[in-house]
C-alpha cells in the first residue's frame, strides 16, 4: 500500500483505482511474443551452448557445440566461400598486377614475413570463413578435415596458377 | 541450476535464466507481466488491437535485449519504461487526445467502436456490489481517459501499480517534480471528472 500523500476527498477515488481489474492480451499473446524473439534455445535443450561467436568460443570456457543441421550448412558455405575467394585473388593479380612483381612479392613476403602473413591469414580466414566455421574447426569437428584440404588444395592451386601466370609471361616477354 | 518451477524465484533470477535463452524464462517474465503491461497500455490507448500491437512490441524489445538489463534497477521499472515510451510515441503519432468511454477513437466501424468501449469486470462480489463497482468503476475508467496520455500513465503507475514517485520519474523520464505536479493535477481532474458519482 502506498503512503496516504492526498487530500480526503481523494481517498475513496484512490481506493477504486487500486481495485480497477488487470486486463488481458489474447490467449497466443505469449506464443506470438516468443516467436519473434532472436535468441532462443528450447526450454528442454539447455545443456549445449551454441557456437555463435568466435569471440565467446576464444575467451569462453565452456565448450562450443554448433547444431548438426547448422554445422553441414556452415561448412559447405565456409568451403565455398575460401575456394571463391582464392580464385578471385588469383584472378585479380592476373588481371590488374604486374606478375613479375607479384612472383617477386609473394616469394619475400613468403620467407621474411611468414609468421605475419600467418597471422594475417588467420584474421582473413575468420573473416572469410565466418565465425560459426571457424567454431566447427576449433571444435574438433570431423568435417573440417574436408575444410583444411579445400583450403590447402585453393591456395597451392591459386598459387601454382598465379606462378604458371608468371612464367609465360616472362617466355612471352623473351 | 534448472528450476521445474519459477513461482519462488525472483525476477532478477528469471531474467538471467533468460540472458542463457532459456525459453521457460522468456515465458515466465511474459507471464508474469502481461497483463499488467497490457493494462497499462490498453487504459492509455483504449484500443484492444492496439494495444495488443504495442504490448507485443514492448516485450519483444525487452527480451530481445535482455542483456542490456541492469539488475540495480526493478524489471518491472524497465519493462513499465518500455511501454510507456513505446505508448507515448504511439499517441504522438497517431495524436490520440481525446478517449471516448463510448470506443476508441482508432475504431474505423460502428461494430469496432462497440468491441472498444469499456467494459469492466471483477469477481468475488455481489451483482449488486458489482453493478455498482462497475458502475464507479466505469467511471473512473472513463475519467482516465479523459487525462493527458501524460498523466495517466504517471496516476496509473502511482495508484494501480503503486509506484513511488522516484520510481514512476525513472520510468517516464521525467524530473521528480514534473511527476509530483501531474500527479497532483491528475487527481484534481479525476476528482473533478467524478464529482457526483456515489
Amino acid at each position: 500500500m502506498i503512503e496516504h500523500d492526498f487530500p480526503e476527498e481523494f481517498v475513496p477515488i484512490a481506493a477504486e483505482l487500486q481495485r480497477l481489474p488487470y486486463l488481458s492480451p489474447s490467449r497466443d499473446f505469449a506464443d506470438r511474443v516468443i516467436s519473434r524473439i532472436d535468441r532462443l534455445q528450447p526450454a528442454r535443450d539447455v545443456a549445449p551452448v551454441i557456437a555463435s561467436r568466435h569471440l565467446e568460443l576464444q575467451q569462453g570456457g565452456r565448450q562450443a557445440v554448433a547444431p548438426p543441421h547448422r554445422r553441414k550448412v556452415g561448412l559447405v558455405r565456409g568451403t565455398g566461400r575460401a575456394v571463391v575467394t582464392v580464385g578471385l585473388v588469383a584472378a585479380a593479380a592476373f588481371m590488374f598486377f604486374e606478375i613479375d612483381v607479384l612472383t617477386a612479392i609473394l616469394s619475400a613476403a613468403a620467407t621474411q614475413y611468414g609468421f605475419a602473413m600467418a597471422a594475417v591469414g588467420s584474421q582473413v580466414g575468420a573473416v572469410v570463413l565466418g565465425p560459426a566455421t571457424i567454431a566447427y574447426l576449433q571444435a574438433g569437428a570431423i568435417e573440417a578435415v574436408l575444410l583444411y584440404l579445400t583450403l590447402a588444395v585453393g591456395l597451392f592451386g591459386g598459387y601454382a596458377a598465379i606462378r604458371t601466370a608468371a612464367h609465360i609471361a616472362k617466355a612471352k616477354a623473351a | 541450476m534448472t528450476p521445474k518451477s519459477y513461482t519462488d524465484v525472483s525476477d532478477q533470477q528469471v531474467v538471467v535464466f533468460a540472458q542463457e535463452g532459456r525459453e521457460d524464462a522468456y515465458r515466465e517474465l511474459i507471464k508474469r507481466y502481461e497483463r499488467p503491461v497490457f493494462s497499462l497500455i490498453y487504459r492509455m490507448v483504449r484500443d484492444n488491437e492496439t494495444a495488443e500491437d504495442l504490448a507485443q512490441e514492448t516485450f519483444i524489445k525487452v527480451l530481445n535485449n535482455i542483456d542490456r538489463y541492469r539488475p540495480e534497477f526493478k524489471f518491472s521499472s524497465w519493462l513499465f519504461k518500455i511501454a510507456n515510451n513505446i505508448t507515448i510515441d504511439h499517441l504522438r503519432r497517431r495524436q490520440v487526445d481525446t478517449i471516448s468511454i463510448e470506443g476508441s477513437p482508432d475504431a474505423v466501424t460502428a461494430e469496432r467502436a462497440r468491441a472498444t468501449a469499456v467494459t469492466i469486470t471483477s469477481g468475488g462480489e455481489s451483482p449488486l456490489e458489482e453493478l455498482e463497482s462497475r458502475e464507479l468503476g466505469g467511471q473512473i475508467e472513463a475519467a482516465i481517459a479523459k487525462l493527458r496520455p501524460e498523466y495517466r500513465a504517471c496516476i496509473i503507475l502511482r495508484h494501480v501499480e503503486d509506484y513511488s514517485y522516484d520510481e514512476i520519474a525513472e520510468i517516464v523520464k521525467l524530473p521528480l517534480g514534473t511527476v509530483k505536479t501531474y500527479i497532483h493535477r491528475a487527481r484534481q481532474e479525476l476528482r473533478e471528472y467524478l464529482e457526483g458519482v456515489r
